[in-house]
């Protein structure tokens, strides 16, 4: 028999989607071939191995979709809104400049555009009065005397501002060493003896302090000691005795011994008594 | 995978998917949270990446809400879904490869995965030590599927873990039925040897039937 299935009728098999007729042909050549059946086999446990692995969890995000409808979808293209956008500006300024009047023009190369009311080309004026009021020597001597009278009023007002200021500061300094002294003394005064006092009640505290330690150290003390001594004493006390009662039961026992040993021997000798001639055979027998 | 209430939900979504089709935005956010999780464990499975994962299931979504329209057959759309997932997986892939980039990631996987299904499990009450074994079991498992090619690694996820038939296997990656079983069965196999090499089998994993 030539029949050998290829790989598609073989995962066929393994998923149980193969008819009867090919399932019973293929089930008579993995009858010869076992190998081939043991094979496919692993690759069901390798399909059971696969399912350990778990879907992750994830939650769809929000996706949000535009229209369908080509119409709207023409209207909010990006040439169309640019060309709106530039429409309405040009209508916007075509209202603008039917409001305000605008006027564009343009001489001897130069561009002028105005709103509302054409404005007339400004020339520069130029004043040609022919009697002046007043003349230039005039205007200079009146500047020189205002100014000179006005740092003679500067002046004036300087000087006696600053001596204002300088009597207030003086004032104001001797003013606030005196009381600086003044508080200095009393600081000094009173910061002495309120050292003079707190150490002293320092000291006292400490004293007391100790005296409560010291009384109270040797009161435990006391007590510890007295304790310890006991519990020492109750300790060796009780040594004793399990040493006595260790002696005494080494004592027994050896008195046990000596009472089984002499009555040994006193078996023993009597034994030899009564048996003279056997003895020294029974010896030897040893 | 069928058992829980979320997967009956996912079989007999077909009128849901008729509706999302016909455009209404109520239906395609019920279908993106009934797929969501599936798409985004296949991807997972496939990078062993919270954060590529995320990216393609995101664009997967996007992408289905902007081709629904075009779906023919309601029947296929799981094979359908899973081919624009497969294709954004891909395109991923490519990126990657075109970067050539080395980032901390890949260079101790699945640290982040860890702690991120810790975190998520951490409601269910269960044996905290269980869960972090289970945990590790799987990155171990992950490690191994990202030892195979990246063609019998799509065919292993799709089959054993996302359940599709060798049918919706095909038509999701436009090649024949054969070809499926074929990268199946050496997928498999290849697993068997680096589960040998790795000394994991049911009874050192402690897997219990």
């Amino acid at each position: 028999m030539n029949y050998k299935p290829d790989e598609s009728t073989l995962i066929s098999y393994l998923y149980g989607e193969l008819d009867a007729k090919e399932t019973a042909k293929l089930q008579e050549y993995f009858l010869q071939h076992p190998e081939e059946l043991s094979k496919l086999q692993q690759l069901t446990e390798v399909r059971n191995v696969l399912k350990v692995a778990e879907d992750q969890e994830v939650i769809a995000p929000p996706i949000f979709m535009d229209g369908p409808s080509q119409a709207s979808r023409f209207w909010q293209s990006g040439y169309v809104k640019t060309i709106l956008s530039i429409a309405a500006s040009f209508l916007l300024l075509l209202v603008a400049a039917r409001l305000i009047g605008p006027e564009i023009s343009y001489s001897k190369g130069e561009l002028r555009i105005s709103f509302n009311q054409a404005a007339p080309i400004e020339k520069p004026v130029v004043q040609n009065d022919p009697t002046p009021s007043l003349t230039s020597h005039e205007i200079q001597g009146m500047i020189n005397t205002s100014l000179v009278k006005n740092n003679e009023l500067i002046a004036t007002e300087w000087e006696i501002s600053n001596k204002r200021i300088q009597a207030s500061l003086q004032n104001n300094l001797a003013s606030n060493s005196a009381k600086i002294d003044e508080l200095m003394k009393v600081t000094s005064q009173a910061s002495q003896d309120q050292v003079r006092t707190f150490v002293a009640g320092l000291q006292q505290d400490n004293l007391q302090l100790m005296k409560d330690y010291m009384a109270l150290s040797t009161k435990d003390q006391q007590v510890y000691v007295e304790n310890l001594l006991v519990d020492f004493s109750k300790y060796l006390q009780e040594q004793r005795k399990q040493d006595l009662m260790l002696f005494q039961t080494r004592m027994s026992s050896i008195e046990k011994n000596t009472d089984q040993f002499k009555l040994e021997t006193e078996q023993i000798l009597a034994s030899i008594i009564a048996n003279p001639g056997n003895t020294f055979k029974k010896v030897n027998n040893y | 995978m069928a058992g829980t209430l979320l997967d009956i939900a996912m079989m007999h979504s077909d009128a849901l998917i008729t509706r999302a089709r016909e455009g209404d935005k109520n239906a395609q956010g019920k279908l993106v949270q009934l797929w969501y999780k599936r798409i985004y464990n296949f991807s997972y499975k496939f990078f062993f990446d919270h954060d590529l994962a995320m990216e393609v299931s995101q664009k997967t979504f996007i992408s289905m809400h902007r081709n629904l329209e075009g779906l023919q057959e309601v029947t296929r759309f799981r094979s359908w879904l899973y081919t624009i997932a497969i294709n954004n997986c891909r395109e991923e892939l490519r990126k990657r490869k075109a970067n050539r980039s080395v980032s901390l990631h890949d260079l101790r996987p699945g640290e982040s995965e860890e702690s991120f299904a810790w975190e998520a499990s951490s409601g269910r009450g269960e044996n905290p030590e269980r869960q972090l074994r289970q945990s590790e079991l799987s990155d171990l498992l992950q490690q191994c599927l990202m030892e195979l090619s990246d063609e019998q690694r799509e065919v292993v996820i799709m089959k054993e873990y996302e359940g599709l038939k060798f049918r919706e296997i095909a038509e999701a990656l436009r090649i024949s039925e054969n070809t499926v079983k074929s990268r199946m069965y050496y997928g498999l196999d290849g697993l068997k040897k680096i589960l040998e090499r790795k000394n994991i089998t049911k009874e050192t994993i402690g897997y219990e039937l």
